[in-house]
């Protein structure tokens, strides 16, 4: 387990090398320069001239090698300073630490939502297959992973404005601030976003049981007298999430990152919001930072899930 | 020509803002502020205090207390107006020379740090003798060296400085402190929207001290103001929070504990936003929740303001066919601008409007733009000249391949870019070719001359056409991308801004937009409305009688709870 580990970890760290340059290299391959926004300040009433523009560039630390620029990046993440935003000169670390609370707040419960609904209804569904009530679910299902997730937000928002005055907060709330105004931002977009994923989540459940529910042990179990829902639950349906938890893993380490479309649908500021911003901007510095953590995120969240397999798979062992 | 504190005849004052003080925008809405105001009994409160110099709410009786939620986009670069921060945001913490009235819709200009000011007979001297027992937040006392320091970094920035505004000073000779309380602006020919600029909310006194300490370099302090609100905290792209200043040399203002300036990016938000509660007031709305708070008048007020952005498409005139005036003044009256409008209300009101803006005393009437070539709804005489001017330019069989810039801003590049592609085909068979462009990168495509025609939303400060001219339409103006030359109205734009009397600049605008018409820089789809929205517990700030769009200063407001 030791040695699996230490391989996993070696891999993550070259993985994270690896996307450090190449966000730092698409930043300075795509067309769009920060100094391009800055240059038109104030409506672009003012152009700034070439040597103003020599200073600022300077002063953004862009007139240096690009090796020298992606060195001192690297040489400030690993003292954990993250740098200034471009735009507006606030410390990076500091947008994340009050945009990333809430961000995945909505994550998690999007992730909790779609296991609530997903294993049951998906359990349901596979040990009553192609009954009227599996039908009846599928046809659900289906038509909840067709709706995209900020086309729900846009409704529940839509719904709250018309018929009861409401929306979420626009400002961002704390749970330990105020845990009702924060559940008031975070429940609409889990909501959005947990009933597309709870969708998924049922259907690979469904076709996760019915494979094992033929399986030999579970035909054993069956023969040794045990009750079907001890059968399901202890011997079907903790095998047949393994499949469900790579999918969850997977999900929650893209939106612990930020849902760009449902933050915009329910005008969350977290942190998905905060990246389109800073695209608009050409932010170097927030992209490249973002995206880093981003890919933080999937490898750690993905290293948990592999290790997670042996504690629901006593078969799988790592050597 | 003057304007002095407490006249001793009813109603002076207001004579002295439309005689002098104002002598552009008074003069030109005046009259029709006046007609408003002699309507609005309780209006009568707010002008007594204006004659004295001092902002008061335009309804009487207000209460104390509360804390007003503006929804807006409050990002700023920085923290320094001169350099070009946003006065959205920073100006409620800071004081001008001069002010737009709240209490009129914002139709005169009152005093603000100065009490009274004197205007040379030859317009070329504006002496202001400044308001006395002022203080900065940090307990500086304010005087003219104040004001000189601030003046003088807008009209001759030191080294490294960047001042937005220069260029619409450059006519400003030397400012000077005649003593401690007085200060004289000298002008090397006279500007008649002088006072207008010293109004602009970005124009705002810092302190001497503050900006000596900071080597006139504001960017990333927060400097104290004389303000009616200050500091009190700041989130980036999240909000502002700037608490009543106890100390307000207006003793009476502000009625608020506070102000919060809340970040919200999109339109719809903002609106459901004042819908849901969650805010008092947002200055620009989308059209559909505008719609739905116009319609709850119980509890929402609604107005539509013209602003100082516009919608056009700008020609590359140094290139190709559009280098030739006739194809630029057939697109101009073959296109439809009011199918482009149609096309464009559910994302944005747009006004049929000429070269000067609504808002600004010198635009042309509504029913009379309608009737004019070009602007007309009925193209078939339009259609007939345009096509005639495309022959005579050899052009008759149209024109192939005009490469066609676009924002990748939806509304940009999936409704008003196609909708003027579109009618260029089907009325000059004028090809173009759409090429989608990041917004963030169109401006480098723009200053590089790379683009045919490009679909663009300039915006001004002022509605001024010397402003907007000098900006965007003269010979080698900064934001004159296109390369556009006319040298008639160059000329124009130099006699307009040496006119010395009304009838004379209006005169020369007509002339400079009927010369705007003939050989057109740009095709203008029009200026905007914003869509304002408030609570109607919100009292204090005159917006049903707004005469133009300013997200400015609100610190006559009071919430009626």
């Amino acid at each position: 387990m030791t040695r699996y580990l230490a391989t996993r970890f070696a891999g993550a760290i070259v993985t994270l090398f690896g996307i450090t340059l190449l966000i730092f290299m698409a930043m300075r391959v795509l067309p769009g320069d920060p100094l391009a926004q800055i240059s038109s300040e104030g409506q672009g009433q003012y152009r700034l001239s070439p040597a103003e523009l020599q200073k600022a560039r300077a002063s953004l630390g862009l007139d240096r090698p690009l090796y020298a620029q992606y060195g001192s990046w690297l040489a400030d993440i690993a003292r954990g300073d993250l740098g200034r935003s471009f735009w507006r000169g606030e410390p990076i670390s500091e947008l994340i630490m009050r945009r990333a609370p809430i961000t995945a707040e909505i994550g998690i419960l999007a992730v909790i939502l779609s296991w609530l609904i997903g294993v049951p209804v998906g359990a349901y569904s596979a040990i009553n297959h192609n009954r009227r009530g599996d039908l009846i679910v599928r046809g659900i299902l289906t038509f909840l992973t067709a709706v995209p997730s900020f086309w729900l937000g846009l409704t529940l928002v839509l719904v709250g404005i018309l018929y009861f005055s409401w929306r979420p907060p626009l400002t961002i709330i704390y749970f330990w601030d105020d845990w009702r105004g924060n559940l008031q931002i975070v429940t609409g977009p889990a909501i959005a976003l947990g009933l597309g994923l709870g969708a998924v989540t049922a259907r690979l459940t469904r076709s996760s049981v019915l494979e094992i529910l033929f399986d030999d042990h579970v035909r054993t179990a069956r023969s040794k007298g045990l009750s079907e829902r001890v059968v399901v639950t202890r011997h079907v349906l903790r095998l047949a999430l393994l499949p469900v938890v790579t999918l969850s893993g997977l999900a929650l380490g893209g939106l612990l990152g930020g849902s760009v479309a449902v933050e915009r649908a329910f005008g969350v500021p977290g942190l998905g919001l905060a990246l389109v911003q800073a695209l608009n901007e050409r932010d170097w510095m927030v992209i490249q930072n973002l995206v880093f953590l981003y890919g933080v995120l999937y490898t750690v969240i993905n290293l948990i899930v592999d290790v997670s397999y042996a504690w629901l798979d006593p078969r799988i062992r790592y050597g | 020509m003057e304007y002095r504190d407490k006249p001793s005849v009813t109603g002076g004052a207001q004579a002295a803002f439309l005689g002098s003080a104002v002598r552009r925008r008074g003069v030109l809405t005046g009259a029709a502020a006046l007609a408003s105001l002699a309507t609005m009994a309780p209006v009568a409160f707010a002008q007594e205090a204006s004659r004295a110099g001092l902002q008061r709410p335009s309804e009487p009786f207000p209460k104390r207390g509360g804390s007003l939620r503006i929804g807006f986009g409050v990002t700023t670069a920085h923290f320094d107006l001169t350099q070009g921060g946003s006065a959205s945001a920073l100006c409620h913490m800071y004081n001008g020379l001069v002010r737009y009235n709240l209490s009129d819709g914002l139709r005169t200009i009152v005093p603000d740090l100065s009490s009274a000011w004197e205007i040379s007979s030859d317009q070329l001297q504006y002496t202001f003798m400044l308001r006395s027992g002022v203080k900065f937040h940090d307990g500086v006392v304010f005087s003219a060296d104040d004001v000189v320091a601030s003046f003088q970094r807008i009209i001759a920035p030191p080294e490294g400085i960047v001042s937005v505004n220069k260029g619409i000073f450059s006519a400003v000779d030397k400012v000077e402190a005649l003593d401690s309380m007085t200060v004289r602006f000298t002008l090397k020919a006279p500007r008649a929207y002088f006072m207008d600029l010293l109004a602009d909310p970005a124009n705002i006194v810092y302190s001497k001290k503050v900006l000596d300490e900071n080597k006139g370099d504001l960017k990333k302090v927060i400097a104290p103001g004389t303000g009616a609100f200050q500091f009190k905290e700041h989130r980036p792209a999240e909000r502002w929070i700037m608490e009543r200043n106890p100390n307000y040399w207006d003793a009476e203002l502000p009625y608020l504990d506070q102000i919060e300036l809340i970040h919200v990016p999109a339109w719809t938000d903002r609106g459901t936003g004042v819908l849901s509660g969650q805010l008092d007031m947002s200055w620009n709305i989308s059209r559909e929740t505008w719609d739905e708070g116009a319609k709850r008048k119980a509890q929402f007020g609604a107005n539509r303001l013209g602003n100082y952005g516009c919608y056009a498409v700008m020609f590359n005139t140094k290139r190709g066919p559009l280098a030739d005036p006739r194809v630029r003044r057939a697109i101009h009256l073959a296109v439809s601008r009011q199918d482009m409008i149609t096309a464009f209300e559910t994302q944005e009101m747009i006004n049929l409007t000429r070269w000067i803006p609504y808002g600004n005393p010198l635009a042309t009437p509504s029913d009379e733009i309608s009737r004019l070539p070009g602007y007309r709804m009925n193209k078939k005489d339009d259609i007939a000249e345009a096509k005639k001017l495309m022959a005579e330019a050899g052009y008759a069989n149209g024109i192939k391949g005009l490469d066609f810039c676009v924002a990748s801003v939806a509304a940009h590049a999936e409704i008003l870019g196609p909708a003027f592609q579109d009618q260029l085909k089907q009325t000059l068979n004028i090809d173009c070719n759409i090429r989608i462009t990041e917004r963030a990168l169109q401006i480098e495509d723009e200053q590089k001359g790379n683009f045919d025609i490009v679909l663009d939303t300039p915006g001004h400060t002022m509605g001024d056409l010397a402003v907007i001219g000098n900006a965007v339409f003269r010979t080698g103006a900064s934001r004159n991308y296109g390369g556009y030359s006319n040298a008639t109205l160059d000329g124009l734009l130099t006699q307009y801004e040496a006119a010395t009397t009304l009838d004379e600049r209006a005169q020369v605008a007509s002339q400079a937009q009927d010369a705007l018409d003939a050989d057109p820089p740009w095709f203008l789809v029009g200026y905007t409305f914003h869509l304002l929205m408030w609570r109607n517990a919100l009292k204090g700030l005159a917006f049903d009688y707004r005469a133009f769009s300013q997200w400015g200063r609100v610190e006559t407001a009071w919430i009626d709870s």
